[in-house]
């Protein structure tokens, strides 16, 4: 809520005359804005899911973060400050949205830093050389961005403007990583070299980031009807191979999937079977880097205490 | 773990000098100058900011078009009691997709009088959520400020994505390769 201090207005539908009322504005187009009646069953759906995309920007800082000192010249290294201190940004942006629907900045960041929250897995793989940087700018970014078109049309008014303003600012972080990759695809034997072997990386975590098949994937019903998500894993997860195995092979570069073609009569490129195991492996916490992630984010947090402690004591002083 | 769960402050960021301040989000601070400095980090990280204004989350009353219209007697019961005024700022939500932007100012008595004061002061504007807060409750920035707080976004164009042209280099490779794959 945003703050209502003088008596509430109350409301005296039936909770069925509400849930038709609800749904009759989704259906025709409208946000749900906070003092708006929605159903608690929304509610919670969309505190976790805004709640774990803030995450995965928070701890999406890490893996890019690393390379920050080790960037090729200096131009780089800004862009990379500069990407990275976007990324934080967006958290603040989607912890915001978050908070409109009740819930509190600190339980969410209790939740991250014990372990209960779950954020983008694609976060807990490392990163191992420079051309990580240009493969998560344009394959996690550009993944990102189908998913956050379609949440920046999203019936709760907050969310979707948080998404607004994080497509615009993520367009450059796609742009800035197919500038790497172009760079090394069209360099030297070694630079190509190690640009297909990043690639050959970060391929099948990408495309695992849309989460599990429809078929599998509980919430995406309630998601669709609600208007929070208007498009399917699948379905989004097509888009992005339609867009982007061409644009990579155009580069001379291979795609680390034997069964990737592009089929004529259906106008897709056919795709392999993610391996789900794995998906799931990671999620569960068992992924390359989960343990290190969390670490490194804990102790960001004791690191920072001091700032934070700082400024309230000089709040205090001000005040008195 | 220490409480971090300072006041919220809504942060209304304007673009440009003849557009109306819009809002841009939330950031958490213990005072009011400490949120602005929060503010111009979480939202001006582009060139797109010459003034910044906060307030806190909880002096602003708001409702919605649904809220008004559960209760169309409830803004009609308020009533003036005769004790003093004060400015409040009024900002709406005017279409679904749209963000939050300054319409204008009223005197008022209290923040439900400010909002029905609102309501017909500015009969052309249909909101679908309205807020109003106090004037004096605002922080803003000043043009001193914009130097130090606005202008090296300015400077950083690498954050533009229009200045990279992977996407020209892209479309030409991809133009190359299908007029080579043709018999």
């Amino acid at each position: 809520m945003y703050g209502a201090t003088v008596d509430p207005i109350e409301d005296i539908r039936s909770d069925e005359e509400k849930l038709a009322e609800f749904e009759a504005r989704i259906a025709r187009g409208e946000k749900i804005e906070p003092g708006d009646w929605m159903p608690e069953e929304y509610r919670r759906q969309l505190i976790r899911m805004i709640s774990q995309h803030a995450h995965s920007e928070v701890v999406g800082m890490l893996p890019e973060g690393a390379f920050i000192t080790r960037a090729p010249n200096l131009r780089r290294k800004l862009i990379l400050i500069a990407k990275v201190q976007d990324e934080g940004g967006h958290g603040q942006y989607l912890y915001h949205a978050a908070e409109t629907l009740g819930a509190t900045r600190e339980e969410m960041l209790e939740a991250l830093l014990s372990g209960k929250a779950k954020y983008s897995s694609i976060f807990n793989y490392p990163t191992l050389s420079w051309a990580d940087m240009g493969a998560i700018g344009w394959l996690v970014d550009g993944a990102a961005i189908l998913n956050q078109t379609m949440l920046a049309k999203c019936s709760y008014g907050p969310y979707a403007r948080a998404m607004v303003r994080i497509c615009a600012e993520e367009n450059f972080h796609r742009r800035q990583g197919q500038d790497i990759v172009i760079t090394l695809a069209l360099g030297t034997p070694e630079q190509k070299a190690m640009m297909q072997d990043s690639i050959n990386r970060w391929w099948w975590p990408t495309l695992m980031m849309f989460g599990p098949h429809d078929t599998d994937s509980p919430n995406s019903a309630v998601l669709i009807r609600w208007g929070i998500k208007t498009k399917t894993n699948d379905e989004l997860r097509q888009s992005f191979v339609d867009q982007t195995a061409p644009e990579l092979m155009a580069l001379g570069l291979t795609i680390p999937d034997p069964n990737l073609y592009y089929d004529e009569t259906s106008g897709h490129w056919h795709f392999g079977e993610i391996d789900w195991d794995e998906f799931w492996n990671v999620v569960k916490g068992n992924g390359p880097c989960n343990a290190e992630r969390m670490a490194t984010r804990r102790q960001a947090h004791e690191d920072g205490l001091w700032v934070r402690e700082a400024m309230a004591a000089y709040a205090e002083k001000d005040q008195s | 773990m220490t409480d971090t769960q300072w006041p919220r402050y809504m942060v209304l960021h304007q673009e440009q000098d003849n557009k109306p301040h819009q809002h841009a989000g939330t950031v958490h601070a213990p005072d009011a100058e400490m949120a602005l400095l929060n503010a111009r980090d979480v939202f001006v990280r582009r060139p797109d900011c010459v003034s910044l204004w906060v307030v806190r989350a909880d002096l602003i009353f708001t409702r919605t078009q649904e809220e008004l219209a559960l209760h169309p007697d409830w803004l009609g019961n308020i009533q003036a009691a005769g004790v003093p005024t004060e400015i409040y700022y009024v900002f709406a939500k005017r279409t679904q997709k749209g963000q939050f932007s300054h319409v204008g100012e009223v005197e008022a008595e209290n923040p439900a009088h400010a909002l029905k004061m609102a309501l017909q002061q500015y009969p052309a504007v249909d909101g679908l959520v309205w807020w109003v807060f106090p004037a004096k409750a605002v922080l803003k920035s000043t043009p001193d400020d914009i130097e130090a707080m606005f202008a090296p976004a300015a400077v950083k164009d690498f954050r533009d994505q229009a200045n990279f042209h992977a996407l020209s280099v892209l479309r030409k490779l991809m133009r190359k390769q299908e007029t080579s794959n043709e018999p």
